[in-house]
């Protein structure tokens, strides 16, 4: 499998305290990696660093062998908006935008045509059964709905990395599994990567691969979740 | 990202951010009622000829300041400088409310908006808030034209609205306050950085370097160099002697403004540093510590006020010197024999001095405003922090006084060293009044020189005192008001929301 994305040696501290100790850790094309480990090991760190959204203090992050820590901000920020879609609990939706124009926003902001942007965003609202609230704003929809629309806009650039930080951390059982199946389906049929922060076995079982953390550094004793296969 | 992207997420706001809008539409309102007065002014016509000069009366207009043409540019300049504070509160208003615009541009960097788009669009509704407050000053502009245009009995004008600025003006000056506004807007944000996660703001905790406390001390000592500076010019030969005391006199007060608002960061960590060390209460040392972290969050903010307070201390002292002149005058002319008559007309002149005050006054006042917006800002930010502070059994009172020393621990001894080097921007070079008496015969050619008479330019103190008076209470109530903030803002509640 040819390796998409990679990091090395990544080292991250907030203040005193590291959160990574040069973990490593590969991703490949299409495959859906889990990132497991207990609360406060570094899991959403890592995650961040591989995104692009915080730069690592020590170590390299490559995607497709460009390293990434050489990059600006403001190319980072481009690259999350094409080529990798983020993810997380809550709170990454506009509060006072539609569903639809959250959908739209980061083909907006690429300078994409609002009507282009707007029908791009009604197919990924009606692929994931949201389609009927797409002049609803978030704080009119249940946390399910907001999580498929967050997932749409996560989707709607056709990203070849989702990075999902506990997706499903703020839904019900039910409605979490519906979400996930939703984007693994996606995932599949895309062949688009997928990095899954998450502290459930249920969810991790959902990767092909897990990559579990304790303080901060990849657990090598195989005493991870163990449930991806 | 297309102009209507930038339009639709800039004027994306709920109703949190209605007052940060209101108050930005009605400083800028404000500023182009301002601007469009001083270009009423200009719009007035020169009546001297190619012969004559420009030394044509406007005699339609009773006012001397409109009449006169050499007096107009003063008022011009003055309603230019009123406009200044507007303008930058315009743009400090950016800063207001901020939490619910924080967590929305955080969530549109979080979609793949670079810090620079978040940026724009934070200054776009800025510029789109100052461009309804401008076209809104425009009317009331035009309707108090129209209103105000009541001519006296001997058919002369209270104010020039006979003229109106010709139409590109008057477009250049609705796009003028929308940029400015927007400009300034982008410079208060320059320290903030947009992340996905939130607005961080740059605090500059670092101990203040040499360099201000040499701006200060350049600045106090500025005035000292108004009238080598300008004879250095005049030897120069490229300037005549009026322009060369304008351009040494307004570099001079440009350098002391800024050395003492600069300076004021070094004031603020040295006040920190006292506090922390000798104060007992914990208010005090709170509001030391506080000081000590970020010391030029207060310079930034004071820094409209003590510019009022430098400029209206230097009218004072410059009122005091006049004054002096009138009296001497008017002693030689007794001295002389022509019963100590004055060839002024004081009425006039004070009038215009007295003019000039109620314009910085009003600039005070609106810099206060200014000042209220950023210590509502600082606390609405820092709210979940004083709400634990509280949770865990801090009292509100704790955090009043910490408010409240952080506020006059630097703002007094700037008030005091705003007043002393305004002073000494008129006092330094004029710090005296010599005339010389001619007492004459019925001939020319009889006229006896008398002893020359000296008068010192007295201090004035009660002036001064009124001032930092005025810039003390405007601060009190600007503090008042913000404890009122505090209270809101301590509300257990905010440990439960965003």
């Amino acid at each position: 499998m040819t390796v998409l994305l990679s990091g090395r040696d990544i080292e991250k501290s907030y203040g005193p305290t590291p959160a990574l100790r040069r973990v490593d850790i590969e991703v490949g094309e299409g495959e859906i990696v889990a990132v497991t480990g207990p609360s406060g090991c570094g899991k959403s760190t890592l995650l961040h660093c591989l995104s692009g959204i915080m730069r690592a203090d020590a170590g390299t992050v490559t995607y497709r062998d460009q390293d990434l820590g050489l990059w600006s901000e403001a190319r980072r920020s481009e690259l999350r908006r094409s080529e990798f879609g983020v993810l997380f609990q809550f709170g990454q939706l506009v509060p006072e935008l539609t569903a639809a124009e959250n959908v739209a926003l980061p083909l907006l902001l690429a300078g994409s045509g609002r009507r282009e942007a707007r029908k791009s965003a009604m197919s990924w609202l009606e692929r994931l059964d949201v389609g009927d609230l797409a002049e609803v704003p978030p704080g009119e929809m249940s946390g399910g709905q907001q999580q498929r629309c967050a997932v749409a806009r996560a989707l709607i650039t056709a990203p070849r990395v989702l990075f999902a930080d506990e997706p499903t951390g703020a839904l019900d059982v039910l409605t979490g599994e519906q979400v996930l199946t939703g984007i693994t389906e996606i995932a599949r049929d895309r062949g688009m990567a997928v990095v899954l922060v998450t502290h459930e076995p249920r969810i991790a079982a959902y990767a092909d691969r897990e990559v579990t953390l304790r303080d901060g550094r990849v657990d090598a004793t195989g005493l991870g979740l163990g449930l991806a296969s | 990202m297309k102009p209507a992207t930038l339009l639709r997420l800039a004027l994306a706001g709920s109703g949190t951010d209605t007052l940060r809008v209101v108050f930005t539409a009605v400083s800028s309102a404000l500023a182009g009622l301002t601007v469009l007065s001083a270009a009423t002014v200009i719009a007035i016509p020169e009546l001297g000829g190619p012969d004559s000069g420009s030394d044509g009366w406007n005699s339609q207009y009773r006012s001397s300041l409109l009449a006169e043409p050499g007096l107009r540019p003063g008022v011009v300049a003055t309603l230019l400088l009123a406009a200044v504070p507007i303008v930058a509160l315009a743009g400090q208003c950016v800063r207001f409310g901020s939490p619910g615009r924080d967590r929305r541009l955080a969530a549109i960097r979080l979609a793949g908006a670079t810090p620079r788009q978040a940026v724009l669009i934070a200054a776009g509704e800025t510029a789109m808030a100052a461009t309804v407050g401008s076209i809104a000053g425009l009317g009331v502009y035009l309707v108090l034209h129209r209103v105000l245009h009541r001519p006296y009995a001997d058919g002369r004008l209270p104010l020039p609205t006979d003229v109106l600025p010709s139409a590109p003006e008057v477009v250049g000056i609705l796009l003028v306050v929308p940029v400015l506004a927007g400009l300034a807007a982008v410079l208060l944000l320059r320290k903030v950085i947009i992340t996905p996660f939130g607005v961080v703001r740059r605090a500059r905790g670092r101990k203040p370097s040499v360099l201000p406390g040499v701006l200060i001390i350049a600045g106090v000592f500025a005035p000292l160099m108004i009238r080598p500076f300008g004879e250095w010019l005049l030897t120069q030969n490229v300037v005549r002697g009026s322009t060369a005391f304008l351009i040494g006199a307004t570099l001079m007060i440009v350098a002391a403004i800024v050395g003492v608002v600069i300076g004021t960061g070094w004031i603020a960590y040295t006040a920190g540093r006292v506090l922390r060390r000798y104060a007992r209460r914990p208010g005090a040392l709170l509001a030391g510590r506080q000081l000590m972290a970020d010391p030029w969050s207060g310079s930034r903010t004071f820094a409209s006020l003590l510019a009022a307070v430098i400029i209206g201390a230097g009218v004072y002292a410059y009122r005091s010197y006049l004054l002096t002149m009138f009296a001497a005058t008017k002693q030689a002319n007794a001295l002389a024999g022509d019963g100590g008559g004055s060839f002024y007309d004081t009425g006039f002149y004070l009038g215009a001095i007295d003019l000039i005050n109620v314009t910085i006054g009003i600039g005070a006042v609106i810099a206060a405003i200014g000042i209220l917006v950023a210590v509502a800002e600082g606390i609405v930010s820092r709210r979940r922090a004083y709400a634990a502070l509280v949770a865990q059994g801090v009292p509100r009172r704790t955090l009043g006084e910490a408010l409240a020393w952080r506020a006059f621990a630097p703002l007094v001894p700037a008030v005091l060293i705003a007043l002393s080097v305004g002073v000494g921007l008129i006092r330094t070079p004029l710090p005296a009044v010599s005339v010389t008496p001619r007492r004459c015969g019925g001939e020319p050619t009889q006229c006896v020189q008398l002893p020359e008479l000296t008068l010192a330019v007295p201090v004035p103190f009660r002036d001064l005192a009124l001032i930092g008076g005025s810039a003390l209470v405007l601060m009190t109530l600007v503090v008042g008001a913000a404890l009122l903030v505090l209270r809101t803002s301590t509300d257990l509640e905010e440990l439960r929301t965003g």
